[in-house]
């Protein structure tokens, strides 16, 4: 551990130390699990090495997905997990597996494939988290591939009515969501009163599903109905990562104008580009039509006789 | 299923009791079936013979294209069409015949937890040793698929499949993994039902519920099934309990009814070995 590791997520938002699943699931683990890790909260994924969010970066390479991460800490020592017995660590794979096969696809359909929530809330954040040329490609991209990696999910059935399918999936969600909270029952967390990789995944899943602004909300109202679960997430909250916790307030109140100070250097590069990128529609339009015209003048042809404003736009080039 | 189906089960299946002609559908045995679409097949049949429900087996060429779901087995009971086993569940316990209503809250959640590890885990390992290894797939799985059609259409097919398995396989992450790291998968998966099970004879004590035919599905098959090779079934056999699982049910469940049903052809493919 010469080195320490480096997580490579997506910045957060709505009070979360990261907006995406994934990327939290990873962080909480390592945040459960004490692992020192040094933490690049990016809003452009090309930074990341290997053009994707998350990446945790090691001594022996890159880890992509976040249960190969939770494994990799372990090796290294850090395993929130050590406590369990041999059934809860069944228990644990079981339920990992219940998220991902019911909870997942509907968190896909609430962000990506839901067009209120789309349009109003997921498109505006990542077009306005992404700097500029890449905020005009990269939204689309993450669009097509959640699509895509939704329709893979269901198979055929996605070629049955929208209506039926949406229905069909959140109700899946929200049966899934429910089991959730009887596991969990009164208990602070999924296996007594110490978090464990479960916890970690859950957290992962259901904390931007509560914190997000969503328009379009079913399953979000399902989430706070179930106290013990909308606790748990601002447990986690709380003892895990309370700076974040605390922006919260802060920065629902600026949220009109947001983040000046991170965007910075974008904006100023930003404005630079912008006001370029002027000037050459401008001049390329005054060349085209002639108003303005470049003319060689050889030294022996240099006449004063010569337009005035083509003196003037040779100067200026 | 749908909603739609759903509310349509609960208000019209009801009142039906469970007909005499209700019927399976599921490829052919011998030639075309694959080891994931067995495993499906099978635990829906154990369920159905758990619950006592009679159905009769027919082997269909085009069993993938006739389900609502484009997965195999469906059921065809009276107006209904359902396919798969988690619709198949709800539509029995619309009639009646439930397996899990002795649970409890938890047991409930974790009996579903567990059924998703298995689909979630084992049928995505055999669908990737299927389909993405390419000694498997190039020996059975593909000669398999196309073997109802003819010349062109059944490479055509095979192929089109596996493509559409590898994008999904893509998709969900699997595609970086090696072999080895998918038997790992498996041994993992079966060490987690293996401790769920312990010494009880079923997952939830003394009764069958529907996560015993799902397990017994799968492992039944992939204990029985030759591939090119044994790697995938030794890992289950080091589960002794696990076997034993499968012998239980098999027991209990399918030999009895034996001599009832000789005419049944699904009794004969569990004596056999189901090739491939």
């Amino acid at each position: 551990m010469a080195s320490p590791m480096e997580l490579f997520i997506w910045r957060g938002d709505w009070g979360l130390p990261s907006v995406h699943t994934d990327s939290l699931t990873a962080l909480a683990y390592a945040r459960f699990a004490g692992a020192p890790l040094k933490v690049h909260k990016l809003s452009n994924p090309w930074r990341s090495p290997s053009g994707t969010l998350p990446a945790l970066k090691t001594e022996q390479g890159l880890c992509l997905q976040p249960l190969q991460m939770l494994e990799y800490f372990k090796k290294q020592g850090y395993n929130a997990d050590y406590r369990l017995s041999v059934k809860e660590s069944a228990d644990t794979l079981a339920f990992i597996s219940l998220i991902n096969e019911k909870l997942l696809p509907a968190l896909i359909y609430t962000f990506w494939v839901d067009a209120k929530n789309y349009v109003s809330l997921t498109r505006p954040w990542f077009a306005n988290t992404i700097p500029f040329p890449l905020s005009l490609y990269l939204p689309n991209r993450l669009h097509e591939r959640h699509l895509e990696q939704l329709q893979l999910r269901l198979g055929s059935q996605a070629l049955n009515s929208e209506e039926e399918t949406e229905a069909q999936i959140l109700d899946e969600a929200s049966e899934c969501l429910t089991l959730l909270s009887q596991r969990l029952a009164s208990q602070s967390f999924f296996f007594g009163d110490s978090p464990s990789s479960l916890d970690a995944v859950v957290f992962g899943h259901l904390a931007p599903l509560l914190k997000a602004k969503l328009p379009n909300s079913k399953l979000q109202q399902h989430l706070q109905l179930l106290d013990n679960l909308c606790g748990f997430c601002n447990t986690v909250l709380s003892l895990y990562f309370p700076t974040e916790h605390t922006d919260t307030v802060s920065d629902t109140r600026r949220s009109a104008a947001p983040c000046e100070t991170d965007e910075d250097p974008h904006k100023r590069r930003n404005q630079v580009l912008s006001v370029l990128v002027g000037l050459v529609a401008m001049l390329g339009y005054a060349f085209l039509s002639g108003i303005l015209s470049i003319k060689r003048v050889s030294a022996r042809g240099a006449l004063p006789a010569a337009n005035r404003l083509t003196e003037e736009g040779d100067e200026e080039e | 299923m749908s909603i739609a189906h759903d509310v349509l089960f609960s208000q019209m299946a009801a009142a039906e009791p469970w007909p005499e002609n209700a019927m399976l559908y599921q490829p052919l045995k011998g030639e075309q079936i694959l080891l994931s679409d067995n495993a499906s097949c099978l635990a829906v049949q154990a369920f159905l013979r758990i619950c006592n429900l009679s159905v009769q087996v027919v082997h269909r060429a085009n069993a993938e294209y006739m389900s609502p779901s484009g997965k195999p087995p469906f059921i065809h009971v009276g107006n209904h069409v359902v396919s798969e086993l988690g619709p198949i569940v709800q539509f029995a316990k619309a009639k009646g015949h439930s397996l899990s209503e002795g649970l409890d809250e938890v047991q409930k959640a974790e009996m579903k937890a567990y059924m998703e590890l298995v689909n979630n885990m084992l049928l995505t390992a055999e669908l990737y040793i299927q389909w993405c290894d390419d000694s498997t797939s190039s020996k059975i799985t593909r000669s398999r698929y196309g073997s109802p059609y003819p010349w062109p259409l059944n490479h055509i097919l095979a192929y089109q499949k596996q493509w559409e398995i590898r994008r999904k396989m893509k998709a969900i992450g699997w595609a970086g993994k090696n072999l080895e790291q998918v038997y790992e998968d498996v041994d993992q998966c079966c060490q987690a039902l293996s401790q769920r099970l312990g010494n009880q004879s079923y997952f939830f004590n003394r009764q069958p519920t529907e996560l015993d035919a799902l397990v017994f599905g799968h492992l039944f098959t992939i204990l029985t099934t030759q591939l090119t090779n044994d790697a995938l079934s030794e890992k289950v056999k080091n589960y002794e309990n696990l076997v034993k699982f499968c012998r239980r049910v098999e027991q209990n469940y399918f030999e009895e009814l034996d001599h009832e049903s000789r005419l049944s052809p699904t009794s004969r493919s569990l004596r056999d070995t189901p090739p491939k």
